[in-house]
């Protein structure tokens, strides 16, 4: 039986469904590694990194509300709301420290609980992520596509275009990408992605990367249409201590490449602080 | 209650007896044909009376002398209340004016005086009216809401209660209820929270009884109980929920399970957790859950070794088991089931109550228009629908306490679930209805399950129905008629209680009670009149007549699952979590 305990819990009033894999041996004192997953995925989707990284290390995972098992809030809710509950969610489920993970959407919300929470987040991850309104954008035809939930809902729409957004591997087999986003994964409402694609408008974390202190590591993908490499670079820049790995392949490397990657951000997260430059 | 009783068990009678008082308040589980009305539309189509009213006006038109009559007593007793000597008050269980404030002032009292008397005037006008039944029904609704809505208690300037905590509170009560207000309606359902969202964890403090999910398919997990006596049934027991609540209402906080107790008594059970499924299950329909039953069947049989499995299908579920009853009673398997049980589920639609006589043909076809748009029908829709069949307990009662006191909605399991549905396929909400349109289940030819006839009275397994006596969405009567349907011999147990409160009646209660009798008569009121009333609660009745049925004892398994059906997490499962 697996490991990871699936339970929905409130956190201010709002249900959220998490899975959590506690820490165990060397790591189980160690800060938990949280997900934040990418636009309109459930926490099912993340199964393949979390397959990959060290067994002994502790996973939060969880479905944004609105989307996979998680019901709507009654309101739409902008980064800075969302990073602030997520935090509340880490307290609630007993952890003072946490480090955090962000793909691709997700990265922004790592980054906004990066600067929000800085003395509970330890170290950042920041995986095929931008920097918001104020990034080098990805191809208009690629961005339309993002614009609804439908490749998520329907799997033989997005078979047709998992190549042409995600590239990488899926380029050679779009059908790993329908898989990744339907074998095990749940839906939920169309206002749950409209909320999340809400939330991002306007908000740039340009102004304040400077202004992080944690040491974070910027994954990049060489062939992402959604979030092309030049923000990775960008990102990598400006955050004072950061490090920057590019790596061959799309937007869901980090998935359909996972053993590969899965040991680069172990080495970061294992890392003592002071190698940190 | 004995002064000897333990904490813990005062605690679960306290919470009983709250099933007790709030029975009628939590029912709401989906009658079929309700779920077909106007659920995937807006409920307020319910208030629009259309052709029933027009057939009201006339009826009353041809009556003038009664309507004369009703005013003049109106009059009557207006002018003793405005007199002071009108001796009207209201119900003494009527909670909603059990403030001592409604009989000592004097403007309250003529106020509430009135309420009572043009509340009277308007129902009577709808007997007057000798409408047919379906009309009666649909005026009656119309009629009883308004009464209901107008009520002087639901108005902030008149409620005593309130008008003291405004007092007490400087207000703050109104700011907090606005901030309720705000949240409840801001998203469906559009009705008043009956429970915090955080007043109970699926996992933590209900749905708790130890077990296992052996198999997990696209549709379902199949949840096996962990065995707690040292010798077991051989004959496994698999429960088929309803399809629109989760399967949780069967296992409720601890000594509220009606899982643990037939656990406790030696049963091995084996439950379905069905997926909550969104637009892309839009084509699951009675087929799909149909075969899922019969793959849940197997995999019990075959973890337990045993050649039958007993059958226990609640509501909806009920209605799936007994087509697929009807299927293999038509390819010759029904050898395979040891025992059918039926909980709450009305096989003959006929007159079946309220809901019934508020879908119409063309609503229906609407309705499942919307819903084959959306993929599904939105369980929290449904909650809206039913939460105006009861206005009273479900709509105003916490507009009352939520708005208007700033209270937070006290924590009580079965509301908890109540907040908590399930949606369901298009496929489904279009086989369903047309089921309780065409009533095909009470004609050997009328419905089809995987591709058989589903003819109920081949179906003779030994079977135990049981219904609750104040259930208004599965009323009693109906539930009944399915002892005539089947072919076997049936075993009806009429509980105390409604919908839900019936099914989560667990023994201990010193209130509990049911009916049964030896013979079913064709009519239902002749079986009434024969039957005997037993104290207790039917869950022991029921352990008794399954215990006589799933074979001999022999010992536990010594682990969950098997080579073949390896676990693959432990009870409640992941399904139960989607929201």
């Amino acid at each position: 039986m697996s490991r990871d305990r699936l339970r929905t819990i409130a956190v201010r009033g709002i249900q959220v469904r998490v899975s959590l894999r506690p820490g165990r041996g060397r790591l189980a004192d160690a800060p938990p590694l949280l997900l934040c997953n990418g636009i309109g995925a459930s926490l099912e989707a993340l199964q393949p990194l979390v397959d990959a990284l060290d067994p002994d290390r502790g996973v939060i995972r969880f479905d944004v509300p609105g989307v996979g098992g998680s019901p709507a809030p009654p309101f739409p809710y902008s980064m800075a709301a969302l990073s602030s509950w997520v935090t509340a969610l880490v307290a609630r489920l007993g952890h003072r420290e946490f480090d955090v993970l962000g793909l691709s959407w997700g990265g922004a919300l790592a980054q906004q609980l990066a600067l929000q929470s800085r003395r509970r987040v330890r170290r950042v991850v920041l995986v095929a992520t931008g920097t918001g309104s104020l990034m080098v954008p990805a191809h208009p035809q690629v961005l339309a596509k993002m614009l609804t939930p439908r490749r998520h809902r329907d799997p033989a729409y997005a078979r047709s275009i998992a190549a042409e957004i995600y590239g990488g591997t899926m380029r050679d087999d779009p059908e790993a990408g329908a898989r990744l986003l339907h074998a095990t994964t749940r839906s939920g409402p169309k206002r749950g992605y409209y909320y999340q694609l809400a939330a991002t408008t306007g908000w740039s974390s340009l102004p304040f990367l400077p202004l992080l202190a944690q040491p974070t590591l910027v994954l990049g993908g060489d062939d992402d249409p959604i979030v092309p490499l030049v923000n990775a670079r960008m990102i990598a820049r400006l955050v004072p201590r950061a490090r920057l790995h590019v790596y061959r392949g799309g937007h869901l490397g980090i998935l359909t490449e996972a053993r590969d990657l899965a040991p680069v951000i172990e080495r970061f997260l294992t890392d003592v602080p002071d190698q940190t430059e | 209650m004995s002064a000897a009783t333990t904490p813990a068990s005062e605690q679960a009678d306290g919470r009983m007896r709250e099933a007790d008082d709030t029975a009628d308040g939590t029912d709401s589980a989906a009658p079929l044909d309700l779920l077909l009305g106007d659920a995937a539309r807006s409920p307020l189509r319910r208030f629009v009376p259309g052709m029933s009213g027009v057939r009201f006006t006339t009826h009353l038109a041809r009556r003038p002398g009664k309507v004369a009559g009703r005013t003049k007593d109106l009059a009557v007793e207006l002018a003793r209340v405005g007199a002071g000597r009108s001796e009207l008050a209201p119900h003494e269980k009527d909670r909603r004016f059990s403030d001592e404030g409604w009989a000592k002032n004097p403007m309250l009292r003529r106020t509430l005086q009135t309420y009572l008397a043009v509340g009277e005037t308007a129902r009577g006008l709808v007997q007057d009216a000798e409408l047919d039944w379906g009309d009666d029904q649909r005026i009656g609704f119309i009629v009883d809401n308004l009464v209901e809505a107008s009520a002087p208690s639901n108005n902030p300037f008149l409620n005593p209660k309130v008008l003291k905590r405004i007092v007490d509170t400087g207000g703050g009560n109104l700011v907090e209820g606005g901030r309720r207000f705000v949240r409840d309606f801001a998203s469906a359902p559009r009705v008043p929270s009956m429970v915090e969202p955080d007043a109970f964890e699926v996992g933590t403090d209900i749905a708790v009884t130890p077990g296992a999910v052996v198999l997990r398919t696209d549709m379902f997990e199949l949840i096996q109980y962990t065995p707690q006596t040292p010798k077991v049934r051989t004959v496994p027991l698999l429960i088929v929920p309803p399809t629109i609540n989760k399967y949780y209402v069967i296992d409720l906080a601890a000594e509220r399970s009606l899982v643990e107790h037939l656990v406790a008594n030696g049963q091995q059970v084996y439950c379905i957790s069905w997926r909550n499924p969104d637009a892309r299950h839009a084509d699951w329909g009675v087929d799909s859950y149909g075969q899922a039953i019969l793959e849940a069947m197997t995999a019990a049989q075959k973890i337990a070794r045993a050649d039958q499995v007993a059958l226990f299908g609640i509501c909806s579920g009920g209605m799936l088991s007994s087509m697929v009853m009807g299927h293999l009673a038509a390819t010759g398997e029904l050898d395979r089931v040891a025992a059918f049980s039926l909980a709450v589920t009305v096989l003959d639609q006929e007159q079946a109550g309220l809901p019934s006589a508020l879908l119409s043909r063309k609503a229906a076809a609407a309705s499942v228009k919307a819903s084959q748009e959306k993929g599904y029908l939105d369980g929290r829709s449904l909650a809206e629908v039913f939460a105006w069949l009861r206005p009273n307990d479900l709509i105003w009662n916490y507009w009352v306490n939520n708005y208007l006191l700033g209270h937070a909605p006290k924590a009580f399991d079965i509301l908890y679930w109540n907040a908590d549905p399930v949606r369901m396929t298009a496929a489904m909400h279009r086989d369903f209805m047309e089921l309780a349109i065409s009533n095909g289940l009470t004609r050997p030819d009328g419905a089809r399950m995987l591709g058989s006839d589903v003819d109920l009275g081949k179906v003779d397994t030994d079977s135990y129905v049981v219904a609750g006596i104040a259930d208004h969405l599965c009323k009693w009567e109906s539930c009944y008629r399915t002892t005539q349907l089947l072919g076997g011999r049936s075993k009806f147990v009429l509980s105390t209680s409604g919908h839900i409160a019936s099914m989560v009646n667990p023994p201990g209660n010193p209130k509990a009670s049911f009916q049964t009798a030896d013979r079913n008569p064709a009519d239902s009121q002749a079986w009434l009149a024969a039957a005997s009333k037993v104290k207790g609660s039917w869950w022991d009745d029921y352990v008794g007549w399954l215990a006589e049925r799933t074979g001999p004892e022999r010992n536990k398994p010594r682990r969950l699952g098997s080579a073949a059906y390896e676990p693959v997490c432990d009870a409640p499962g992941t399904y139960v979590l989607d929201r």
